[in-house]
C-alpha cells in the first residue's frame, strides 16, 4: 500500500514497478541462497542508500540534536526531501544528500526507513 | 549455514541464478572470509557494516583496545570535553555485529596466497582484504623534527597521548606565551583542523591566558574554510591569532627542539609551546604491502575501492588518493560503506548500486559558534569527483551558529554510533 503511495509523489511508477520486480527477484534469491535462521542484512538499494542516513541520524529515533528519522512514515520521508533538494534553508547538508538522490533512489530509500519503522527493526 | 557444500547448492532449482548470485558460495568454499586492517573510522565502519551482512566471516585487527576520535579532539585541547568522551572499544562490533576482533597488528601481507601475517606470527587467510591505515608522518622532511622531537614538540595529529602531550603544556605555559602552530601541506587529514585548533585554543587562552598569542606558520599560502576563519578570529579573539601564509615566511623550514623554535626562511620563531603539524603519507602497512604510489597514498577505483595496484585489497579512509574528498572521518565512513556493498557483491553476489559518497564536516569557531560544509562525490574518470558543495556563509546570525554547534554534539553520538556500534 505505501509503494502505491510513493509512486505518484516522486512521478516515477514505472521505475518504482522495475524497482519491485527487481527487489523480488533479489528476496527469492535471498530465500534460496539463506533458508535459515541467520538471513542476512536487507541490502536493497533502499538499504544501501539509507546506511548513509545513519551518519548523521541515530537509527534507535535517539539523539538530541539532529531531528530522527525512525518513526517517519514513507509520504513523510519523500516529503521532507523533496522540501529539502528545493532549499539550500534550513540545512544544506540535506540539501546537499537530497540533490545527489534521483526519484527512484528517494522513493527507494523512503520505503526502506518506512518498512523497517514499521516492523520495529533495527538495521 | 556456515557449510553450504557442493551437494546443497546442487540440490536446488535454479543454478545458473546461484551461479550469478553467490560466486564464492558455489565455488564450495563456504562462508567468505574478510579480514579488515585498522580499528579506526574506515576500517570499524567497513567490518561493521559487512558483519551486519551475516554471511561473511569478519576479522579485524587492531592493536589498540580504544579508538580516539581525532574529530572533536580540539574541544579536548581547549578543556571543553574529556578525552575518555572520544574514546571507543571495539567490544560492541564483536559483541552485536558478529566479527572477530584480533589485538593485533599486521607485519606483511602476502597477496599472492591472499594472508595476513600477524606481529605474533599467525598467518589469517581472507577472500578480500581491507586496509585502513590511516596516516603516517614524512618524518625527516624537516630537519630536526623526528619521534623524538614530536615529544617534545607534538603533533597531537593522531589523538590520544600526543593529545593529552599537548593540553599539558598548554596548561603549563604561562600567561603571554606565544604557541606556534605548524600546518603542514595539502593533502593532510583534516584539512580546517589546524585552524579549528587555532580558534578553540584562543578560546582558551581568552579565558585563562589573555595576554597569549597564537601564530599558525602554515605550509600554504591559502587553507580551508579560510574565510570563515578569519572573520571568527577577528569578532572572537582579536589581535591573538596571527596566520602566517607560506610566501610570507618562505614555509618551515627546520626546528629546533632544544631552542624550542621554529625556523623559516627568513625567520626564527621562538615559542613557548609548539604544534608541529608534520607532511603525511598513507599508514605504513600500506607502503609495505605496495599499495601506495609515487604520491605516498593509496589509488583505489572509486566504486569498490579496490586497490588498483593490489588486487583484492581495498583501502578505506584516509591513507587513499585518487579525487576531491578531504581527508576526514565523514569521508571514511562513507567510503567504508561503499566498499563494504561493493565486496558484499563480489562475495556474495548480493546487488550492488553506484556509489553515493558524501563528506560533512562539523567545525568549531567557538564553543557556540559552528559551521559546516556538506559535499556529494560521484566516480567519474577512474577519479572521485565532486558533484555539490555547500559551507556555511560568513555572516550568519549567531542563533544559526549555536544551532550548527549543538548539532554537531548531536551528530558525532549518532556518527560514532554508526561507526563502532550501539545505540543501533
Amino acid at each position: 500500500m505505501k509503494r502505491q503511495r510513493a509512486a505518484p509523489i516522486v512521478s516515477r511508477a514505472k521505475g518504482l514497478a522495475a524497482e519491485i520486480r527487481w527487489l523480488l527477484s533479489i528476496s527469492l534469491s535471498a530465500i534460496l541462497l539463506f533458508p535459515e535462521s541467520s538471513a542476512p542484512a536487507d541490502v536493497s538499494q533502499g538499504a544501501q542508500i539509507a546506511a548513509t542516513c545513519a551518519s548523521c541520524h541515530d537509527p534507535t529515533g535517539g539523539g538530541q540534536a539532529i531531528p530522527p528519522i525512525a518513526s517517519l512514515d514513507e509520504q513523510a520521508i519523500v516529503k521532507a526531501m523533496l522540501a529539502f533538494r528545493a532549499s539550500e534553508s534550513p540545512s544544506h547538508v540535506m540539501h546537499a544528500v537530497a540533490l545527489s538522490l534521483s526519484d527512484d533512489e528517494l522513493a527507494a530509500t523512503a520505503r526502506y526507513l518506512a518498512d523497517r519503522a514499521s516492523a520495529g527493526r533495527q538495521p | 549455514m556456515t557449510d553450504w557444500t557442493r551437494r546443497q547448492i546442487g540440490g536446488l532449482a535454479g543454478g545458473a541464478l546461484l551461479a550469478v548470485a553467490a560466486p564464492h558460495i558455489v565455488r564450495g568454499r563456504g562462508r567468505a572470509k574478510v579480514v579488515v586492517i585498522g580499528g579506526g573510522i574506515g576500517g570499524a565502519t567497513v567490518a561493521r557494516y559487512l558483519g551486519d551482512m551475516k554471511s561473511i566471516d569478519v576479522t579485524l585487527l587492531e592493536p589498540n583496545s580504544t579508538h580516539v576520535t581525532c574529530f572533536f579532539s580540539n574541544l579536548y585541547l581547549a578543556g571543553l570535553r574529556s578525552l575518555a568522551s572520544l574514546s571507543f572499544g571495539l567490544e560492541t562490533l564483536a559483541e552485536d555485529h558478529g566479527i572477530t576482533i584480533i589485538r593485533d597488528s599486521a607485519v606483511a601481507i602476502d597477496s599472492g596466497g591472499k594472508a595476513v601475517e600477524l606481529r605474533g606470527g599467525t598467518k589469517l587467510p581472507y577472500d578480500r582484504l581491507v586496509v585502513a591505515p590511516g596516516i603516517a608522518f614524512k618524518f625527516g622532511e624537516i630537519e630536526g623534527y623526528d619521534e623524538a622531537a614530536a615529544k617534545i614538540m607534538p603533533h597531537a595529529w593522531i589523538a590520544g597521548p600526543q593529545s593529552e602531550l599537548l593540553r599539558r603544556q598548554l596548561e603549563s605555559m604561562e600567561d603571554g606565551g606565544v604557541f606556534v602552530i605548524a600546518a603542514p601541506p595539502n593533502p593532510f587529514r583534516c584539512p580546517p583542523a589546524p585552524y579549528e585548533r587555532a580558534s578553540l585554543v584562543a578560546y582558551y587562552f581568552k579565558q585563562f591566558k589573555p595576554k597569549s598569542k597564537i601564530l599558525i606558520v602554515d605550509a600554504k599560502d591559502q587553507f580551508s574554510g579560510q574565510e570563515l576563519f578569519q572573520d571568527a578570529w577577528s569578532r572572537h579573539y582579536p589581535g591573538m591569532i596571527e596566520w602566517l601564509p607560506s610566501h610570507f615566511t618562505g614555509a618551515i623550514k627546520a626546528v629546533d627542539v632544544a631552542a624550542r623554535s621554529v625556523v623559516t626562511e627568513g625567520e626564527t620563531f621562538r615559542a613557548a609551546v609548539t604544534n608541529f603539524i608534520p607532511a603525511q603519507k598513507a599508514g605504513l602497512i600500506g607502503e609495505k604491502a605496495g599499495l601506495t604510489d609515487a604520491s605516498g597514498w593509496c589509488p583505489v577505483d572509486p566504486v569498490t575501492f579496490e586497490s588498483t595496484l593490489q588486487p583484492g585489497i581495498h583501502v578505506v579512509g584516509d591513507s587513499i588518493i585518487g579525487g576531491d574528498m578531504p581527508k576526514s572521518a565523514f569521508s571514511a565512513n562513507s567510503q567504508a560503506k561503499a566498499c563494504a556493498f561493493a565486496i558484499a557483491a563480489s562475495l556474495t553476489g548480493s546487488p550492488q548500486f553506484p556509489p553515493h559518497l558524501f563528506n560533512s564536516c562539523y567545525t568549531f569557531l567557538a564553543p557556540d559558534d559552528a559551521f559546516t560544509n556538506a559535499l556529494t562525490f560521484a566516480p567519474e574518470g577512474g577519479r572521485i569527483k565532486t558533484v555539490k558543495m555547500f559551507i556555511s556563509k560568513v555572516g550568519e546570525s549567531a542563533e544559526v551558529r549555536r544551532r550548527t554547534a549543538h548539532h554537531a554534539m548531536g551528530w558525532y553520538s549518532a556518527f560514532t554510533a554508526d561507526v563502532f556500534g550501539g545505540g543501533s
